[in-house]
């Protein structure tokens, strides 16, 4: 019983760690039967020439080397993505951030104007997307109003040059009363003496927010760009349903490419794909992971 | 406090509402506009002009969308499948996100980081894999399929982790000196602080269990184990055209969505929130 | 008080989670296993129907099981949408259903993998005691023949007519146009402005009938080179595009909406289309009932169209093979077949089907015009895609290649000649 406290404080660390290790285990397995055993599958048939019916030819990294070397519908697909990812994520988040403020200065009707915002959230994209295409008609609104003002009228759809910054747009409405529902939780978390106790010592509403309100998000702001950016480099649906990557493939993007050899059965040449936006999307990561740790 | 409201105040109020009511209106617009189609006879669907108001309006769609499919069973189903999954998501994601944001063990940031692979790869890919894993189960065309692969997410690990990061470490370690085991700390202390983030993880994963169409589809094959999205599928014919009843079969689908929104906010997230500061 | 609630609640959320995750390994074999039936002579066939529950298929089920009381039919519907994605799926994945209807369009890669079974064996020659080649017309049963295999029974069929303003027509006293060269005239003469137009589609479906209408095709028939830029489908793309300049033709792009809103609106008054199309105008645009009629498309050297529907087919891995083509011939049926229209208002498949008097019937909304006998017509001379692994790669590049001409982004010529050199790569893998 002499060293009794030294073997306590470390069976009590040890004790710890397994109540942790208890914590995660169940997401913890859930994530190695439902995720990691797909991907390592996945990744074999990116190694292989595969169609699921036919056995698989190991052909070592031969999709991947095609795919950077005579695919020039992948190479488009790629820059097309990182466009529409630069796009997403220079705007939407910023708006998100904004209608959060502006909804949490002690609103009147303040469930209302939430769930407007959440709305487009809610409602399938499939309906948003199909209303949104309409608004991009030829004599739509948007044309409409373009005219009404004297410029004319934009092909939004039909032109090569605009129709993935349309699609942009479109998707940013959709999605950013996720990040205002976000940013208007963690708002809420912060706890209101520090704004008090800031506005007493006569720190402005801009100096507040610098000091109090952004360190705070900090954590939060962290998650919707990681989050962002792997969910919009896997931008699918709106392409889907409204320009089935045209005109002349300019807003085929990563996913919706790899779809096409999925519904196409090739299974490995699709999951090579699937692994060089893997490659993509791990980077990206590591490096916010990493600047967020500072 | 109310003895001078400036001119200032007022026009900083009417800006805010004003920008406020205006942006509201056009995010709520393509909602209008489903809930509006839904209830147009078909033939005015496509209408030139269009028809912002239905002319004449009628229930036909709805009539069409009881009579033709099995609304009820797949509504159950639904209801179901959402409710299970938000509660394993509610519990295990939030106990999983406190013990990488707030607990030291090894190799957690390892860890944690592996599973953010998860979200990296997408799902087309994991399909045919995650579906012979169901199939060497047994488990096609059973609840166990729609619900045990989506009682955890890693999305909402992640989320929650970074909202229980923003809570200071001092009343955690309070709690430890009263005495309170992890889980202890967990429970009555993490747990009411984080309800507002607890409470945007229950709407988001309701939200997409609820939408979740693909997945049902290819694991349920007999209709009695369809949800809504699944079996509203029915309802688009090749040959026809019925927007009406599709837009119908939406609103349908979106409405408990939405009242599940506004009874969360006003419940879960004012309320709590309220409460949790109090103590 | 709140809290206590919550803390209730997650309690319970806990206990729910728990027993449910408890309850599952041991009711897995119940749930997962099929009763078996204690006749060992009955077996189960599963169907997948993709129509929706405006289906054809479901109605004849509980005949059949009366003429067959030992094959029991496991029913399962599915949508349009989605079946491709799950047929991807479960044929590579799991327990492929029995019978399965497809999209034709579907069928290059499967037939070209061999996934599906050889109905000419499994019939012994014969549909419903009618050789097959007699059952079909020549298109037909060439679009369900692969490499002397029957590898689908062709359910519904899809090929393009001219829909048309009969109304303007008569106004501005113009006839139906039966060449190119009286297209383009008649189109002239109908455009008004932004009005009466013709429907300009750029894709392989629009773009190959024009090619097949020059005598010309997509790819040899060994499906080694490519053709869609031999001389005579550069010749029929320019004619296509020749409208568009005429400006006698609308460029229909993705900001042009649905092609129903064209017709309402006036801005399309002829364009080329399936049988399909009749039953969206019947319920989107019931007001213009009288006003439209259908011809075959004008023809260049010869007419033309691509050929499509619905096929049955039986996966090359399904257990019950033989069951599951009784139950297509039972679908085949003529009587079944007319259930086809009267369901699903699709074009049945069967000569006998289409030219019975419950189907060939004169049709109130196109003027009380005989409109399948023009299908069958068209029929005769439609031709299928290329059943070829790589069609999918063909297919879009040569839809680019329409795009860009349509958008008047590059001449005929050179852009199809650039789609050729990708699809040949494609080809050559």
């Amino acid at each position: 019983m002499t060293a009794g406290s030294v073997s306590k404080r470390s069976m009590q660390k040890i004790q710890n760690y397994l109540m942790a290790y208890a914590f995660i285990a169940v997401p913890v397995l859930s994530f190695v039967v439902f995720l990691l055993i797909p991907m390592v599958v996945s990744f074999w048939w990116s190694l292989n020439d595969y169609n699921g019916l036919q056995p698989a030819k190991f052909v070592g990294l031969q999709n991947y080397i095609e795919l950077f070397t005579k695919d020039k519908n992948f190479i488009n697909a790629l820059r097309n993505t990182t466009s529409f990812v630069l796009l997403g994520m220079g705007i939407g988040p910023t708006l998100g951030l904004l209608t959060a403020i502006l909804l949490n200065q002690k609103v009147r009707f303040l469930s209302i104007f939430r769930t407007a915002y959440y709305l487009p959230v809610m409602t399938s994209l499939v309906v948003v997307s199909t209303i949104w295409v309409m608004l991009y008609n030829q004599n739509g609104l948007f044309n409409t109003l373009l005219g009404s003002l004297g410029f004319e009228a934009v092909g939004w759809l039909s032109d090569p040059k605009i129709a993935l910054v349309s699609v942009a747009i479109a998707s940013i409405w959709q999605g950013f009363g996720f990040e205002t529902v976000i940013f208007l939780a963690a708002l809420q978390s912060i706890p209101r003496e520090q704004y008090e106790a800031a506005m007493i010592d006569g720190a402005s509403g801009v100096q507040q927010f610098f000091y109090i309100t952004l360190p705070a998000l900090r954590p939060v702001l962290a998650f919707v760009y990681i989050y962002g950016i792997i969910g919009s480099y896997q931008i699918f649906d709106q392409v889907f349903v409204m320009t089935s990557g045209g005109p002349m493939q300019s807003t085929s993007t990563i996913v919706y490419f790899l779809f096409g050899k999925f519904q196409d059965l090739r299974l490995g040449y699709a999951s090579a794909i699937a692994y060089v936006l893997f490659a993509i999307l791990v980077i990206f990561s590591f490096i916010a992971f990493k600047m967020e740790k500072e | 406090m109310k003895t001078q409201k400036p001119f200032r105040f007022y026009l900083g109020r009417f800006v805010l509402y004003a920008v406020l009511v205006v942006s509201s209106i056009t995010m709520i617009i393509p909602f209008y506009w489903a809930v509006s189609t839904s209830l147009k006879m078909e033939q005015f669907v496509f209408s030139n002009p269009p028809q912002w108001f239905p002319n004449p309006p009628t229930l036909q769609a709805y009539l069409s969308v009881f009579t033709r499919i099995n609304f009820g069973k797949y509504f159950l189903n639904s209801v179901f499948v959402a409710v299970i999954t938000t509660l394993g998501h509610v519990f295990f994601d939030t106990l999983a996100a406190y013990a990488f944001a707030k607990l030291t063990f090894p190799g957690r940031d390892k860890i944690f980081f592996v599973l953010l692979l998860g979200l990296m790869v997408p799902f087309q890919v994991n399909l045919i894999p995650l579906y012979r894993i169901m199939a060497t189960l047994g488990w096609t065309n059973t609840y166990l399929a729609l619900i045990v692969p989506n009682l955890t997410s890693i999305f909402g690990i992640f989320m929650m982790r970074q909202f229980l990061k923003s809570i200071p470490n001092d009343l955690l370690d309070a709690g430890r000196i009263d005495g309170c085991s992890e889980f202890g700390v967990f429970w009555r202390i993490v747990a009411p602080l984080a309800l507002p983030g607890i409470a945007t993880l229950i709407i988001l994963t309701f939200m997409g269990t609820w939408n979740d169409f693909l997945w049902p589809r290819l694991v349920t094959s007999s209709e009695a184990l369809f949800t809504l999205p699944v079996g509203l599928a029915q309802l688009q014919a090749k040959n026809t055209s019925n927007v009406a009843q599709i837009m119908a079969g939406t609103v349908l689908t979106a409405l408990p969505m939405i009242i599940v929104f506004l009874f969360m906010q006003r419940q879960f997230i004012e309320g709590m929130t309220a409460g949790a500061l109090k103590e | 008080m709140r809290t206590k609630k919550v803390l209730l609640g997650i309690v319970l959320i806990l206990y729910m989670v728990l027993s449910a995750c408890g309850a599952q390994p041991t009711a897995t074999p119940s749930t997962a296993q099929p009763t078996t039936a204690p006749n060992t002579e009955k077996v189960t066939i599963t169907v997948w129907d993709y129509y929706g529950e405006a289906t054809p298929i479901k109605p004849i089920i509980e005949g059949f099981q009366k003429e067959y009381p030992n094959i029991s039919v496991n029913y399962e519907a599915l949508d349009w949408d989605s079946t491709l994605e799950k047929l991807n799926v479960v044929m590579t994945g799991g327990t492929p259903p029995d019978v399965v209807t497809i999209d034709m369009t579907w069928l290059p890669k499967f037939a070209a993998l061999g996934a599906f079974a050889d109905l000419n064996q499994l019939s012994g020659g014969k549909l419903n005691n009618v050789a097959w080649k007699d059952a079909y017309t020549a298109g037909g049963l060439e679009s369900i023949t692969y490499q002397n295999q029957i590898v689908a029974a062709l359910y519904d069929f899809d090929v393009y007519a001219l829909y048309y303003r009969a109304d303007l027509f008569e106004k501005k006293g113009l006839s139906v146009p039966k060449t190119w060269a009286e297209l383009k005239e008649v189109s002239a003469k109908l455009a008004e402005g932004d009005k009466y137009k013709y429907q300009w589609l750029a894709e392989t479906f629009h773009g190959s009938q024009w090619i097949f209408e020059n005598g010309g095709s997509l790819l040899s028939a060994d499906h080694k080179s490519v053709t869609f830029n031999a001389p005579e489908a550069v010749e029929a793309i320019e004619t296509y595009a020749s409208l568009l300049t005429d400006k006698s033709a609308i460029y229909w792009g993705a900001d042009q909406g649905e092609r129903i809103q064209g017709l309402k609106d006036e801005r399309i008054a002829m364009f080329s289309d399936g049988p399909y199309n009749m039953g969206i105008m019947k319920s989107a645009a019931p007001e213009m009932a009288g006003k439209w009629r259908i011809a075959l498309h004008p023809a260049g050297k010869q007419s033309g169209s691509y050929l499509g529907g619905t096929g049955l087919v039986i996966p090359a891995s399904s257990k019950q093979q033989d069951a599951a083509w009784k139950f297509i011939e039972y679908a085949m049926r003529v009587e079944n077949q007319i259930g086809v229209y009267k369901y699903a208002g699709a074009a049945p498949a069967l000569t006998a089907a289409l030219q019975s008097p419950e189907v060939n019937i004169a049709d109130p909304y196109f003027g009380g015009q005989k409109v399948f006998e023009v299908f069958l017509e068209a029929m005769k001379t439609a031709q299928h895609f290329p059943y070829v692994r790589q069609w999918s790669d063909v297919d879009v590049a040569f839809s680019q290649a329409m795009e860009k001409v349509g958008l008047g982004q590059m001449a005929v010529k050179e852009a199809l000649d650039e789609a050729a050199q990708t699809a040949t790569e494609a080809l050559n893998k």
